[in-house]
């Protein structure tokens, strides 16, 4: 980072690739939307760059780029509630089927592949449909897999008001995926 | 355990963030609860699949992309670079602060020495006396020859009434001979008159 500081373009670029894949999967399963997933990581880049001269040295650089990508997504989610155009329930599919494509087992069963991919079809909708601070936390532990600490730092809010936003949101989408979980155990 | 305390420690559990004691006490009414096991399990399953969820692939040009957009923002200003150093406000401060008493310090009673005993001198001992012709009377020693035409003799103890008449005493320093007896008398509690004299006041 005081590489990027110091107006090196190499270091920059790296940085983009080192945090590019992340900064995509959080904003794009925060917002349930590819096209703007893209262009909101841009974004975030964009904003460590011109901001770059106020990063605290010290501090971890991951938590500062996901506070960054945290705000944007909180802003998109506004500004499409206020907007009434928020669910984007399209894109949502069609980024589940081609990344289950790419991922499915070829020596699996076209019916196992399909279970799979309408069980992350289903996924996906139900954590876009939780509210948008139980979101936030869960993708950042759940999705990104990031500690407690780092995740506090990053909304701003003290270590137990996210654990307790992870509990509730957690409770919340098994209570949404329950239907499914029950017919998939019962096979 | 009551049900509802176990259901709150799920999510603690699955993070492996709870103590020993407390896995223990939730182990042993899972055992006992056949509901809460069900429960802890659907939602072990819901974040299972979670972390099998696709992850989003950026684009092969988005490095590209976004360099070519960062290139057309501005930085802005480094806030934590040069920090203002602590003892310029300090300073400011302390030197604001001893103005501020100098100027005060007349109104709240601590005067400065030279005040002080500038105030002591009584209004009438300062008053300078207009100039005042001075009229030369005959002495002993004066000859005098003739009523006008005559010049007249001005006596030292004259001339050096008139030479003092044309300073301005105002600015006088009372000249204190003997402090000792000042700060008996300042004890007593008697106010000390102070000793004005041609020998006793210097004028700076």
């Amino acid at each position: 980072m005081a590489r990027v500081a110091e107006d090196e373009e190499r270091a920059f670029s790296e940085l983009v690739r080192r945090y590019q894949a992340r900064v995509m999967n959080l904003v794009g399963r925060v917002l349930n939307d590819r096209e703007c997933a893209d262009d909101l990581a841009q974004e975030v880049f964009v904003r460590v760059f011109v901001h770059r001269r106020n990063y605290r040295r010290g501090s971890k650089l991951s938590t500062w780029v996901f506070t960054i990508a945290a705000n944007l997504a909180k802003n998109e989610i506004r500004r499409r509630v206020r907007r009434r155009n928020w669910f984007s329930l399209d894109a949502l599919q069609e980024t589940l089927q081609d990344s289950a494509a790419v991922l499915a087992d070829p020596t699996e069963g076209r019916d196992k592949t399909l279970e799979r991919e309408q069980l992350q079809q289903e996924l996906g909708r139900a954590i876009a449909t939780i509210p948008e601070k139980y979101r936030l936390s869960l993708v950042l532990r759940d999705v990104e897999g990031l500690p407690y600490e780092d995740i506090a730092q990053i909304l701003g809010i003290p270590g137990g008001t996210v654990r307790s936003r992870i509990n509730r949101a957690r409770s919340m989408l098994k209570r949404k995926l329950q239907p499914m979980m029950r017919k998939e155990a019962s096979q | 355990m009551k049900c509802h305390k176990a259901r709150r420690w799920f999510s603690a559990y699955w993070d492996d963030e709870i103590t020993q004691a407390e896995r223990e006490c939730l182990e042993a009414h899972f055992a006992g609860c056949e509901r809460c096991r069900g429960e802890y399990e659907a939602l072990a399953r819901t974040l299972e699949s979670v972390t099998t969820l696709p992850r989003a692939e950026a684009s092969p040009d988005f490095v590209e992309r976004t360099l070519a957009r960062a290139r057309r923002a501005t930085p802005v200003a480094d806030r934590f670079a040069a920090p203002r150093p602590l003892w310029v406000p300090v300073a400011a401060a302390a030197s604001l602060i001893l103005v501020a008493v100098s100027l005060l310090s007349p109104w709240a009673g601590h005067e400065a020495p030279i005040l002080a005993n500038r105030r002591a001198v009584p209004q009438e001992a300062r008053v300078v006396p207009p100039f005042t012709p001075v009229q030369a009377a005959p002495s002993a020693g004066t000859l005098a020859s003739g009523a006008n035409s005559t010049p007249r003799v001005v006596s030292q103890d004259q001339m050096a009434a008139l030479v003092d008449s044309l300073i301005d005493h105002s600015a006088d320093v009372d000249f204190v001979i003997d402090p000792v007896r000042v700060s008996r008398e300042r004890t007593a509690g008697r106010r000390v008159e102070p000793v004005q004299g041609q020998q006793a006041v210097i004028s700076f």
